[in-house]
C-alpha cells in the first residue's frame, strides 16, 4: 500500500526535525506505544499495538533512520513483526519552511503487511491503515503545534 | 539443543470450577478459563466423537449441543457451559438402542470417512426436535453450517430423512 | 444365497459405519498416550526472506514448553532437508531462507497443547524480506527471482516433459482445415478433508522402536522413507511401526510427507516421550500440498465437419517453493497424457515445463488421479471451443468422433493402451435421462427472452490403478498391492491389505470380494489395513487404485485359496479334484450336487482332515502388479441457469452416468459419485487460491475458501453402464476420483453455453458471480 500527503505545521522547521528526529518524541504519536529502546541516533526498537478489525496484534517494530539531511530530508525504514504477521514501512520527508513560523511536510510511505493481519483483515486493511495514519499525522501537528512550556 | 524438564504444575493461567452435565452425567472439573468446550470434552472427558474441523468456526464438525441449542464447541468456552446440559454423539445411543438418526446414517450411506458424521447427526437431532417432518430444503438449510467432502450431501439429507420417518412411525405407534 | 453371501454386486451396508456413528471412530488425534507432549509449528509471514535469528528465549521461559527446534538444531542430525517423492529436496526447517508464506520456521515441544501455541507466539523471528515470484511464467523469465538457491541450476526451471509426435502434429496443424487454441488457467485449490493432518510419533528407548500414528494414506512407503531417512539416527525398518487408524479423508492430501510429521518424530525421539502434533486448518490450506495451478495452451486441429485430427498442449506447471507433488516417479505431470480423451487424435503432442516460485509446494493432493482432472477440463473444454467454432451441436460432435468400441483395447497417439470403453452408449444415456432434445428447445425459447439458460457436456475418459511394474514407481518402489487372506477353521476368514481407506468402504467392499470368491458370507470376513506391523506391503490409496490393484490381488489371494480349497474337498468327497468344481458358491461332484463341501467344512478340514502330505491351514498372499491400468469412463450433462442481476450461476440439474466396470458396491459407487460430484462442484464455481504479488495467500481459512455446503450442492442424478476391465480379475475399474475429474468440464461447457451466443467462448474457473456479472455488463444484458 501506498500512502502520501502534506501536512501544513504551524512550527518552525527546525523544532519539526528534531522533533520527527527523535525517537523520543515522535514515538509519543505512534499508536499504542507500548516500550522504547533507542539503540543510537539512527537506530530504535519500539513495541506498539495495532491491528485491522478483529485482529490486534503487538508489534516489536526496528526503526532505522535511512538518510538524515538536516534540516529537509529524513527516510526511514520500520520493520517489525507480531505472532503471525510482519510489517514493514519505508517512509520518506521533506520539510520546506514557508516562513520563520510554519513548515510544509511532505511525507510518502510504502507499507507492507504479510501473513495473518494481512490475510484476515485484507478487506479493512485500507480503512485501518488511513485511520492509523490520520491519527498519527493529527498527533504530530499538535504536539508541534503546542506552546513550547519553558 | 536442550530439552528442559516440565514443571511439577504449569503456573500462571485462569482456572475456575465448573458443573457441566454431559449426556445426563454430571461433572465438577476445574478447568483453565481458556479451555474450548470442545477440548474439555476430548480432553477432559475423553469423548472424542466430537471432532475439530477447522478454526475460524465454520465447518460445523465441533456442533454438540447446549440446552439443547446447536452450537460449535470450537467457539464456546468450557466455562460458558457451566451449569448447562451438552449432549453429544455418544450420548444418541440410549441402553444399547441406536438412535433413528444412527440408524437413518448407516441405511442410507449416509457417511464415508465419518468426520463429519457427529456434527452433522447432532445439528439433525436438533432440525428433528424442533421440526419433526422438515421438506428437504429444511435438511439443506440446517445442515449448511455442517461441510462434508466426502458424500455430497445427498445421502445425509436422505438419511435424515429416514430418522424423521422412523421417529414419526415410533412416535405414532406409541398409545 | 448369493444375498447371504453379500458378494459381486450387493449393496451391503457398510460394516465400519458401527463405530463411527458412535463417535467410537480412532482418528489421530483421539489417540491419548501416556507422558504425550505436544508440538506446534511457529511459521513464515514472509514469501520469502532470509532468517537474520530466531530468539527463542521467550518461549523456552515459558512452564511447560520443553524445547524450541530451529532449522540449525537439524543441521547435526542431517534432518533439515528431506527428500521429496518427485527427486528434489524439501526443507524440514530453514537455516537460512523462508521460501513460501507459512513455511515452518520452528518447533516448539510443551506439556499441553495451549502451551505448546503459547510457545509458537513467544518465538520472535528477526527476517529479512526478499523479493518474491508468485507468477510462474514470470518466474521462468530471464532474471526473475531466484527461489531456490540450493540448486545447482539457477533459475526456476524444474524440469521439461514433453510425449508425442511433435513434427507430425506440428504437421497436421499446418494442414487442418480448422484450428482453435484456447487458453485455460486451472487455479490452486486445496483439498481440505475436514480432518487436518496430525501424528502421534512414540519413540521407545529401550526397544528403539518407533510407533507412529499418521494421516497417511501410503503407511508402508512411510516407513520405509523414515528408514531410509532417518536410518542414521538409529531406526531400523523392522522397528518401525506406522499405524494408519481412521482417516478423516484424504483424496491425496495425507500422500506427502509434511515437515511437522520429521518434527514429531524427532520431537520423540530426542525427548523420550509420545509427541502429538494436529495442524489448525489454516496451517492445513496454507502449507499442506495443494492441487493444479496448471497455465495450459491447448490447440486442436480437426476437418470442416468437426473430425478431429490433431491436439497440442503445452503447460506451464507451478509447483511452490519445492516439487513435491507426489506423483510416479517417471512422470513429472503426472498422467496428464491421457489428454487426448475419449477421442482418437491420430496425432498429438504434449509438453510440460515445471516452474519453481514463492508458493507452497505440492500439485496433485485434490482427487485428480495424477493430473486427470487437468488433462479431462482441457480436452472437454475444448471440444466445446470447436464445437462453437463449426456451429455444431457439442453431442453430435462427440458422438461422431468416440473412440469406437469395437476399437478396444486402444492405443492412444500419446501411449496409452485403452482397455475397454463404449462412450457413445453413456452419452445417450445421460442424454436421455436428462431429456437433451427438450433442454435444447427450452434453451432456445428462453434465449428468445433473453433468458441465460445453459447446457454442458462432458465425456470424459480417465486412467487409474497405478500401475505396471514396467513403468510405475515411488521413489522407486515399483506400485504393486497386496492381500493376505487367512481362513480360520471355524470359517470366518481375515484379510489384510495394503492400501487404506479413508472413507472409501475397503472393510465392505473387500470382504465383498473375498466374499464372492470363498462362498463366506461377507459378515464373517474382516478386513484390516493400515498398520506395518501386521498388513502385506502396499502402496496405499490414491489415485483410484485400491480396487484396480489391491482388488486385483484379494481376487487372486482368494483363487489361490480356492485352488488349495478344491484339493480339501476332493479329500473330503473321495472323489479327484478333476472331478470337483466351484458351483454356488460350494465345491460339488460334477454333476453330483447332493456330494458338496462348504468353505466352511474346507476350512474345518484344513485344520483338523487335512490330506497327508499338505500343509495345514488355509491363507494366501498375493502381490499383484497390473498388467495396465483402467479407463473408466463417463458422460456428464450440467444444466445450469444465470441470475442477470447477480451473476449467479445456479445448477439447475446434473446427470452423471459413470462407468467404472465391474461395481462391488453399487450404494458405495455412487456415494462415490455424489462426493466426487461435489469437489468438482467446487473448483469450478467456489473454491480458488491466490496470492497476492508480496506471496500473501489469500484464502487461507475456511472463512474465504468456500467449500460447498448442502445448499450450494445440487441432487446429484447417477446412471451407470458397465463395460469391464478385460485384464482385471474380476472385471472392475476405479472409480473414487472420476467425478471430481468429469464434473468440472460440464459445468463450466454449461456457462459458456449460456453465454455463447453472445460471443463467450471460454471462462477459467472457478466461475464466480463478479466474473459472469462483468462478462453480462460488457455484453450489455446485466439487469
Amino acid at each position: 500500500m501506498r500512502f502520501e500527503g502534506t501536512l501544513d505545521i504551524a512550527a518552525p522547521r527546525d523544532r519539526v526535525w528534531s522533533f520527527l528526529t527523535d525517537p523520543k518524541q515522535v514515538t509519543t504519536c505512534a499508536p499504542d506505544v507500548q516500550s522504547l529502546d533507542v539503540t543510537d541516533p539512527r537506530h530504535f526498537k519500539v513495541v506498539v499495538r495495532a491491528g485491522v478489525g478483529p485482529i490486534k496484534g503487538t508489534f516489536s517494530m526496528n526503526v532505522e533512520f535511512t538518510d538524515l539531511r538536516d534540516p529537509n530530508h529524513a527516510s526511514v525504514v520500520a520493520r517489525g513483526q507480531a505472532p503471525g504477521s510482519a510489517v514493514e514501512m519505508r517512509s520518506e520527508m521533506d520539510l520546506e519552511a514557508q516562513d520563520a513560523t510554519r513548515t510544509m511536510m511532505k511525507w510518502s510511505s510504502d507499507v507492507t503487511v504479510s501473513g495473518m493481519i494481512q490475510q484476515v483483515g485484507a478487506r479493512l486493511m485500507q480503512g485501518a491503515a488511513d485511520k492509523i495514519t490520520q491519527q498519527v499525522f493529527s498527533c504530530i501537528k499538535a504536539k508541534l503545534e503546542a506552546p513550547v512550556t519553558a | 539443543m536442550a530439552v528442559q524438564t516440565a514443571p511439577a504444575t504449569t503456573t500462571g493461567t485462569r482456572r475456575m470450577k465448573i458443573h457441566v452435565t454431559v449426556n445426563g452425567e454430571a461433572h465438577d472439573v476445574e478447568v483453565e478459563t481458556r479451555i474450548l468446550l470442545v477440548h474439555f470434552l476430548r480432553e477432559n472427558l475423553g469423548m472424542t466423537g466430537t471432532h475439530i474441523g477447522c478454526d475460524t468456526t465454520n465447518c460445523g464438525a465441533c456442533t454438540v449441543l447446549l440446552n439443547g441449542r446447536p452450537v460449535k464447541s470450537c467457539t464456546v468456552f468450557a466455562v460458558q457451559a457451566d451449569g448447562m446440559t451438552v449432549a453429544t454423539v455418544e450420548g444418541l445411543e440410549k441402553d444399547g438402542k441406536l438412535d433413528p438418526i444412527q440408524e437413518g446414517f448407516h441405511e442410507e450411506h449416509g457417511l464415508q470417512c465419518g468426520f463429519c458424521t457427529p456434527g452433522m447427526m447432532i445439528t439433525a437431532a436438533a432440525l428433528l426436535a424442533a421440526n419433526p417432518d422438515p421438506s428437504e430444503l429444511q435438511i439443506r438449510q440446517a445442515i449448511s453450517g455442517n461441510l462434508c467432502r466426502c458424500t455430497g450431501y445427498v445421502n445425509i439429507v436422505k438419511s435424515v430423512q429416514y430418522a424423521a420417518r422412523k421417529t414419526r412411525e415410533t412416535a405414532g405407534g406409541k398409545a | 444365497m448369493a444375498v447371504e453371501i453379500g458378494g459381486i454386486g450387493h449393496s451391503v451396508k457398510r460394516k465400519e459405519d458401527a463405530r463411527f456413528i458412535r463417535g467410537r471412530g480412532n482418528y489421530v488425534d483421539d489417540v491419548k498416550l501416556p507422558g504425550m507432549l505436544y508440538l506446534d509449528i511457529a511459521r513464515s509471514p514472509y514469501a520469502h526472506a532470509r532468517i537474520k535469528s530466531i530468539d527463542t528465549s521467550k518461549a523456552l521461559a515459558i512452564p511447560g514448553v520443553l524445547a524450541v527446534i530451529t532449522g540449525k538444531d537439524l543441521v547435526p542430525l542431517k534432518l533439515e532437508w528431506m527428500p521429496t517423492l518427485m527427486s528434489d529436496r524439501q526443507m524440514v526447517l530453514p537455516t537460512d531462507t523462508v521460501l513460501y508464506q507459512a513455511q515452518e520456521v520452528a518447533a516448539v515441544v510443551a506439556t499441553e497443547r495451549y502451551i505448546a501455541a503459547d510457545g509458537v507466539a513467544a518465538i520472535e523471528v528477526d527476517y529479512e524480506p526478499l523479493p518474491v515470484v508468485v507468477d510462474p511464467i514470470k518466474a521462468l523469465q530471464p532474471g526473475a527471482t531466484l527461489v531456490r538457491e540450493d540448486r545447482e541450476q539457477k533459475d526456476n526451471h524444474i524440469w521439461h516433459w514433453e510425449v508425442g509426435d511433435k513434427a507430425g502434429t506440428d504437421k497436421a496443424f499446418k494442414d487442418a482445415e480448422v484450428v482453435v487454441k484456447q487458453d485455460i488457467y486451472i487455479p490452486r485449490i486445496h483439498v481440505s478433508s475436514i480432518e487436518t493432518c496430525g501424528m502421534v510419533a512414540s519413540f521407545d528407548k529401550v526397544n528403539g522402536k518407533l510407533t507412529v500414528w499418521m494421516t497417511t494414506q501410503a503407511p508402508h512407503a512411510i516407513r520405509t522413507v523414515i528408514a531410509l531417512v532417518a536410518g542414521h539416527l538409529g531406526l531400523s525398518e523392522e522397528r518401525i511401526r506406522v499405524i494408519s487408524p481412521d482417516i478423516g479423508g484424504g483424496f491425496g492430501g495425507k500422500v506427502p510427507v509434511y515437515p511437522g510429521y520429521v518434527l514429531a518424530i524427532g520431537a520423540s525421539v530426542l525427548t523420550g516421550h509420545p509427541v502429538k502434533w494436529i495442524e489448525d486448518r489454516s496451517e492445513n490450506i496454507q502449507a499442506d500440498s495443494f492441487a493444479r495451478d496448471y497455465h495450459i495452451t491447448a490447440e486442436l486441429a480437426a476437418k470442416k465437419d468437426g473430425t478431429m485430427q490433431a491436439l497440442r498442449v503445452k503447460t506451464v506447471a507451478d509447483h511452490g517453493a519445492f516439487d513435491a507433488a507426489a506423483n510416479p516417479s517417471k512422470y513429472p505431470a503426472g498422467l496428464f497424457h491421457i489428454i487426448t480423451g475419449s477421442y482418437p487424435f491420430a496425432k498429438s503432442f504434449v509438453e510440460v515445463d515445471g516452474a519453481y516460485t514463492n508458493k507452497p509446494p505440492g500439485g496433485i493432493a485434490y482427487r485428480c488421479s495424477f493430473r486427470v482432472t487437468e488433462a479431462a477440463f482441457t480436452i472437454e473444454r475444448l471440444v466445446d471451443v470447436l464445437a462453437l467454432e463449426i456451429k455444431k451441436d457439442p453431442a453430435e460432435l462427440r458422438m461422431q468422433n468416440f473412440i469406437p468400441p469395437t476399437a478396444f483395447p486402444y492405443t492412444s497417439s500419446l501411449g496409452w493402451e485403452y482397455d475397454s470403453g463404449d462412450y457413445g452408449r453413456a452419452l445417450k444415456l445421460a442424454m436421455d435421462k436428462i431429456g437433451y432434445a427438450d433442454l435444447r428447445k427450452e434453451q432456445a425459447a428462453k434465449r428468445a427472452k433473453g433468458e441465460l439458460m445453459g447446457i454442458g457436456i462432458s465425456s470424459f475418459t480417465e486412467i487409474v490403478g497405478a500401475g505396471p511394474s514396467k513403468h510405475f514407481d515411488i521413489l522407486g518402489i515399483k506400485m504393486f498391492d497386496s492381500c493376505e487372506i487367512r481362513v480360520h477353521p471355524t470359517g470366518k476368514a481375515m484379510v489384510r491389505l495394503g492400501v487404506k481407506s479413508q472413507g472409501q468402504g475397503h472393510e465392505t467392499t473387500f470382504a465383498q470380494i473375498v466374499a464372492e470368491e470363498l462362498g463366506l458370507p461377507v459378515g464373517d470376513i474382516a478386513v484390516e489395513e493400515g498398520d506395518t506391523d501386521t498388513a502385506p506391503y502396499g502402496l496405499g490409496t490414491y489415485a483410484s487404485r485400491s480396487t484396480p490393484v489391491a482388488g486385483g490381488a484379494t481376487a487372486i489371494a482368494a483363487r489361490k485359496i480356492r485352488e488349495k480349497a478344491k484339493l480339501i474337498a476332493a479329500h473330503l468327497l473321495e472323489a479327484s479334484p478333476d472331478d470337483i468344481e466351484w458351483k454356488d458358491y460350494k465345491f460339488q461332484v460334477k454333476g453330483v450336487p447332493a456330494k458338496s463341501k462348504t468353505m466352511q467344512e474346507i476350512a474345518f478340514a484344513a485344520y483338523t482332515n487335512h490330506p497327508q502330505g499338505m500343509e495345514a491351514g488355509l491363507e494366501a498372499v498375493d502381490y499383484y502388479d497390473p498388467p495396465n491400468l483402467t479407463f473408466p469412463f463417463g458422460s456428464y450433462i450440467c444444466v445450469v441457469d444465470i441470475d442477470r442481476g447477480t451473476g449467479e450461476v445456479k445448477v439447475r440439474r446434473f446427470v452423471a452416468v459413470d462407468d467404472c466396470g465391474v461395481i462391488i458396491n453399487p450404494m458405495i459407487v455412487e456415494g462415490q459419485i455424489h462426493g466426487g460430484l461435489t469437489m468438482g462442484l467446487a473448483p469450478a464455481l467456489y473454491e480458488q487460491i491466490t496470492y497476492d504479488d508480496d506471496g500473501n495467500i489469500q484464502g487461507g481459512n475456511f472463512m474465504d475458501y468456500l467449500l460447498p455446503t448442502a445448499m450450494e450442492t445440487p441432487s446429484w442424478e447417477t446412471g451407470k453402464t458397465t463395460t469391464p476391465s478385460p485384464h482385471h480379475p474380476i472385471g472392475a475399474k476405479g472409480v473414487g476420483e472420476s467425478a471430481t475429474v468429469g464434473a468440472p468440464a460440464a459445468i463450466a461447457n454449461a456457462v459458456v453455453d449460456a453465454l455463447a451466443h453472445l460471443g463467450v467462448r471460454h471462462i477459467d474457473i472457478p466461475i464466480t458471480p463478479w466474473k459472469v456479472q462483468k462478462i453480462l455488463k460488457e455484453k450489455g444484458v446485466a439487469e
